[in-house]
């Protein structure tokens, strides 16, 4: 009975973690019997890295977000590292936004999510051109990075209220 | 304005350099990590092609466990949403009961000409059965990136398949395998952007290549000649002038849409793939 309260306390504290990893797998590919709801796909990874690293960097570690972008690019088929990369890039602009900013609003965080998604993108199809033969649907992308930067208040909002109830849990 | 200029450099360095109190790698190193697993793996070293596939099989079977909760939930949803229906559908199902009946006898009729046909044809219905080549294969999961169109597949180089195999969906070419491992394998689909196929159009002499569109369904004809008029209902066959694909196999037909717009679909439908053959480019 322990180990399960154990087991319960630490998939709880490391939601985040354990979410990231689950969509490196791809696992919402099986809801493509909702063929409408693709419209609207967006890039949940960018906006966890981005709202951890600035918030709590504590529970998403580098290594993570690392080794989260290493598996998405096995099961994505695209040369290995680009998504680890253009994590990585988020992260570091990210991280200095962190460095620069004094008081942290949602609404400033929310724009400067804008030029963060821009260079991590900007990576992600600087490799693809250069590093590999594919070609791109630019379309997808822009709309998925739009969807992206669209959702992200909402996620700031469940993320940061997720936060509050595991630092509650903690006291 | 040196000040700015300093300001700024600190906190990049900072950014790059500083490791968080619970973190176990610096930005920089996990940079310069990433660059050179990406140059690793851009060169054609046979030990990181084996970590490669190694690693690819081992990710796949993982994401194969990883999706099935998901998939079961749009099983149920489908199956429940099918369920409801069946009630009313099943007065429309009786009466076309009546009508196949009837067209099952003209279909038993056409059949017996079509064996006596092929016969003299001298064609067979199996694919590929004489070289033994055709492989039967399951659709492990179906990837649908604004990268790539691709399946992976149950059956790797264990079983017989290779980079370059083709691969058909209910007789009608669906791709080509791009990626061989030990245990799994992953098909570059028609749809996909990447693929560029040299084919002929049925009742024409005109060559063109036929590439995906970037939607799920929808393909291109590029390099038509400028004076070629695309009409609807034609077949578009494979013209074999890239010596890997034999010609004459059937991949996709133009319709007339709803806007009176001719476009290009496959014929085997990708997303509805989950038994597929893997032959090396042969259909008899």
């Amino acid at each position: 009975m322990r180990i399960l309260v154990i087991l319960k306390e630490l998939l709880f504290r490391n939601l985040a973690v354990i979410i990231f990893y689950t969509l490196s797998f791809n696992v919402f590919e099986g809801l493509k019997v909702f063929p409408d709801l693709f419209i609207f796909s967006f890039n949940l990874q960018m906006i966890i890295v981005y709202f951890y690293v600035l918030k709590y960097p504590d529970y998403l570690g580098l290594g993570h977000i690392f080794l989260a972008g290493i598996i998405n690019d096995v099961v994505v088929g695209i040369p290995l590292g680009t998504s680890s990369l253009s994590y990585l890039v988020l992260a570091f602009f990210t991280s200095y936004i962190k460095n620069v900013t004094i008081r942290s609003r949602m609404t400033s965080e929310w724009i400067t999510f804008f030029p963060a998604l821009f260079f991590s993108n900007l990576v992600y199809f600087i490799i693809i051109n250069n590093f590999s033969d594919l070609s791109f649907y630019y379309i997808e992308l822009l709309r998925s990075t739009f969807f992206t930067f669209l959702f992200f208040p909402f996620f700031y909002i469940l993320f940061k209220n997720y936060q509050k109830v595991i630092s509650q849990g903690k006291e | 304005m040196a000040d700015r200029r300093d300001d700024f450099i600190i906190a990049l360095r900072y950014a790059l350099l500083k490791k968080g109190t619970k973190q176990k790698f610096s930005l920089f190193f996990l940079f310069v990590l990433s660059i050179l697993i990406l140059s690793l793996d851009r060169l054609s070293i046979p030990f990181i092609k084996t970590t490669r596939a190694v690693l690819n099989d081992f990710v796949y079977e993982v994401a194969v466990i990883a999706s099935a909760p998901i998939k079961f939930v749009s099983y149920l949803s489908y199956t429940g949403r099918t369920h409801f229906n069946v009630v009313k559908k099943n007065n429309n199902f009786k009466e076309e009961i009546e009508m196949l009946k009837n067209e099952r006898n003209n279909i038993l009729f056409l059949k017996t000409e079509n064996k006596s046909l092929k016969e003299a044809l001298d064609l067979s219905d199996t694919i590929s059965k004489e070289q033994g080549t055709a492989i039967v294969a399951k659709v492990i999961l179906d990837q649908e990136s604004p990268y790539l169109k691709s399946l992976l597949i149950n059956k790797g180089r264990k079983n017989g398949v290779a980079k370059g195999m083709t691969v058909f969906s209910k007789n009608y070419l669906i791709g080509t395998v791009v990626e061989s491992n030990y245990l799994t394998a992953r098909v570059l689909l028609v749809t996909d952007l990447n693929s560029k196929i040299p084919v002929l159009i049925q009742e024409s002499s005109v060559n063109a290549i036929l590439t995906g569109a970037g939607k799920s369904t929808d393909l291109m004809l590029e390099y038509l000649p400028e004076e070629f008029v695309l009409e609807p209902n034609k077949i578009i066959y494979t013209s074999g002038r890239d010596g890997f694909l034999v010609a004459g196999l059937q991949v996709a037909e133009t319709y007339l849409n709803k806007d009176n717009k001719i476009i290009i679909k496959p014929l085997a439908d990708p997303q509805q793939a989950s038994i597929i053959y893997v032959t090396n480019g042969q259909l008899n």
